[in-house]
């Protein structure tokens, strides 16, 4: 009896304990299920394709095992990345967060119900983020009061030359002003018997119009608009010094090609070819690009912080910042991958990996970016960068390197054909105006 | 045909229709009635998209570029058309008679079609570079030229024509021969030789058998050709847009570029719809001509 009393205890017991461990299994099942989170991550890829997509295994693993989110990582081609960002913003399929871009022009389009998110509340995460990063890198991550997100790289343009050209036409040391790259400019460029010229001495940017008159206005001490961005600000001195200096290199001194904003003209090629000895403004990923694909050239060529202007010497500053989208529910989620990401060891990491400029002051002070002379070159202009965003979703239509945008025609039509300076000027800024006033109509 | 038959037949091009359908027609219906709505994306969120009438029309024919672009899409079509029928007969003549060697030469012949416009793009803009172009360093070579030829670039016109104009139109010509040449050898082969044989007998040159005994049996592929060219040509732009973006001066710019750029790189997909209706209605004018013409040999 007491057997069998002490058996069926045992079998009471042992079935208590059995639901206890099936209740505790299921409790612990239902914690798990709530820390197991899924988030969907776009990015578009940047230097080498296979290293950048180990890079983000990496990353996804170490962020899984710290805090039990699985991220999901797809790599969207640039060749169709604007198109996918547009039908985002639009209201497309949107993942909930990424690796953006153009962030005002897709804020505009998007309406607030679509496209980037603001971060505003969440900008407490990131206590010292003014003295952490660069400041021209901070202004592309804000608009209209409101913070969107982590800039991780720098598209900053500092002057690039050809030091054996330099040094064959007798010069010790890169143009540090205006005047400087003329004369030098005189120098460098080169014509065969019949007039050809062989060697243009200076190209003041790559082929993208607007993109090339921005770091002269700058430096001549003009904004595009006003910082609400409701006003166009260009019919000013500043512009009719920075067109000038740049049609005079084209039909005055003849030392920039009147080629330069043509589709077929290949900055690139003609810099490593020795066919132009100097271009003002060149972004800086094709340092990493010279030194890995270029070996004949190393010692050839070097970086410079861009001439001193009329006012200052601002670099062209662009990027890409990490974001959180419209109608993510997993913004907090979000917010911690983003956090992971943006830690000094991962941007450290991330830089190295894709070989761009890290907004991040301490990526840039480490010994990757400071074992070459036009690494540090690339820091130092860092300290000079201006955005080259502004403050309105119609800006990405402005600087559009086609002809009918505003920016293009101005440039086009004074620096390459030639036309009068002013009255140009006048017809851009009231198509300038008519374009922010679109941009605002509400 | 029995009803079961009759039933089999529309099930099996079902597929097609619907996809033609779903594809084709619908967005063609779409792309116009964004033609005669307001459809800017920045301003969409807050306006959405209003009925306009003919304001589209109306804006795109008072801006210039679109009037210089619709006159270069005329003349860029009507170069490369003729360029690719005249080139086709002379070539597909050649492919056609009896020689050691035919076989290899129709390959070479069919190798630009191989090319991807794209690709072909990429090639010919190395090949036209001013400063690197190897065309200019034999011709230089040769003692024919003295200075760079600016291929793409050179913005100097002789009323409607100019060099990058004519650079695009024969990278166009070159791509697109093979498939002038391959439809024109079809149908030279299917000429029956008895045709010849009378004109020979009637003591014909070649030139004149030429004139009266191919020409004419050409003529229905020649018209087929020239109808799916002339639509080709209105809507062509990988070659323009890669090649030269339009420039220089908007010199080389086709309605297509134009109908891209509004909408992608001013966000107007109303403008860019109105664009691309005038290339419907313009291409649809041909296709009804033809057809017509069609139609009446048939009656």
């Amino acid at each position: 009896m007491e057997f069998a009393l002490n058996a069926t205890a045992r079998r009471k017991a042992l079935r208590g304990a059995m639901a206890g461990l099936s209740v505790a299994a299921l409790m612990s099942a239902n914690v798990l299920g709530a820390n197991a989170q899924d988030i969907t991550f776009w990015a578009q890829p940047q230097g080498d394709l296979l290293a950048y997509q180990d890079l983000f295994d990496n990353l996804t693993s170490q962020f899984r095992d710290q805090t039990g989110i699985n991220v999901s990582v797809e790599v969207i081609n640039w060749s169709v990345a604007f198109n996918t960002w547009l039908t985002v913003a639009q209201g497309g399929a949107a993942p909930d967060c990424a690796d953006m871009y153009w962030l005002h022009a897709f804020v505009g389009i998007g309406g607030g119900k679509y496209g980037p998110r603001p971060l505003t509340d969440y900008l407490d995460q990131w206590p010292t983020l003014d003295q952490d990063f660069y400041e021209g890198a901070l202004t592309d991550v804000r608009f209209n009061n409101e913070f969107y997100g982590i800039p991780w790289r720098v598209d900053i343009r500092p002057l690039i030359y050809r030091t054996d050209l330099l040094a064959e036409a007798g010069i010790d040391h890169p143009p540090q002003t205006w005047d400087e790259i003329v004369e030098d400019g005189l120098k460098l460029t080169q014509r065969d018997a019949n007039g050809n010229v062989s060697r243009w001495g200076f190209a003041p940017g790559t082929n993208n119009a607007a993109q090339v008159m921005l770091p002269y206005y700058w430096q001549a001490g003009g904004q595009i608009m006003s910082d609400d961005g409701k006003t166009a600000t260009i019919d000013n001195e500043a512009m009719r010094t920075a067109l000038k200096f740049l049609q005079d290199l084209v039909h005055v001194h003849k030392i920039a090609s009147p080629e330069m904003f043509e589709s077929s003209n290949d900055a690139v090629a003609n810099f490593t070819g020795g066919q132009v000895a100097m271009i003002g403004s060149m972004g800086s990923g094709i340092g990493e690009q010279l030194a890995r694909d270029y070996p004949e050239m190393e010692g050839k060529w070097d970086f410079a912080i861009n001439p001193e202007g009329p006012e200052n010497r601002d670099s062209y500053s662009g990027g890409g910042y990490w974001g959180v989208l419209q109608g993510s529910q997993n913004v907090e989620a979000c917010v911690e991958w983003i956090k992971f990401l943006s830690t000094p060891e991962n941007m450290q990491v991330i830089s190295e990996t894709t070989g761009t400029a890290s907004p991040r002051r301490a990526v840039m002070e480490s010994p990757y970016w400071t074992d070459a002379d036009w690494k540090k070159q690339v820091a130092e202009t860092l300290n000079y960068g201006h955005t080259s965003q502004h403050p309105t979703s119609v800006w990405t239509a402005l600087a559009s390197p086609e002809p009918g945008a505003v920016l293009y025609d101005l440039v086009y039509n004074t620096v390459i054909i030639g036309n009068d300076i002013d009255a140009e000027i006048v017809q851009a800024q009231t198509r300038l105006q008519a374009e922010l006033d679109r941009a605002n109509a509400r | 045909m029995t009803r079961q038959k009759y039933l089999f037949c529309y099930l099996m091009v079902a597929p097609a229709i619907l996809i033609t359908l779903a594809l084709g027609v619908y967005p063609m219906i779409y792309s116009l009635w964004m033609s005669f709505v307001e459809y800017d994306l920045l301003r969409i969120q807050q306006f959405g998209t209003p009925f306009v009438g003919l304001e589209n029309y109306a804006a795109v024919f008072a801006d210039p570029r679109f009037l210089q672009t619709l006159s270069s899409t005329i003349i860029f079509t009507a170069l490369s058309v003729t360029g690719v029928l005249a080139f086709g007969l002379i070539l597909s003549q050649l492919l056609n008679a009896s020689y050691r060697g035919r076989t290899a030469m129709r390959m070479l012949v069919c190798v630009p079609w191989f090319v991807p416009p794209a690709v072909a793009s990429a090639i010919w803009m190395w090949l036209l570079n001013t400063e690197r172009s190897p065309i200019t360093q034999m011709l230089q070579g040769m003692g024919l030229i003295d200075g760079n030829i600016r291929y793409l670039t050179d913005p100097t016109t002789w009323g409607p024509f100019s060099i990058p104009m004519l650079s695009i139109v024969a990278v166009r010509v070159w791509n697109g021969l093979p498939f002038a040449v391959i439809f024109l050898l079809a149908a030279l082969q299917s000429i029956p030789r008895s045709l010849y044989e009378a004109a020979e007998v009637d003591g014909a040159s070649m030139l004149q058998k030429f004139w009266y005994v191919t020409l004419p049996m050409l003529r229905p592929m020649l018209a087929i050709l020239a109808t799916l060219l002339i639509i080709g040509g209105f809507g062509s732009f990988e070659i323009n847009y890669i090649m030269t973006g339009g420039g220089p001066q908007n010199l080389t710019n086709v309605m297509a570029v134009y109908s891209y750029q509004q909408a992608y790189s001013f966000f107007r997909f109303d403008l860019a719809s109105t664009a691309s209706g005038v290339i419907l209605i313009l291409t649809g004018f041909i296709s009804v001509f033809y057809l017509r013409s069609q139609f009446k040999k048939v009656a």
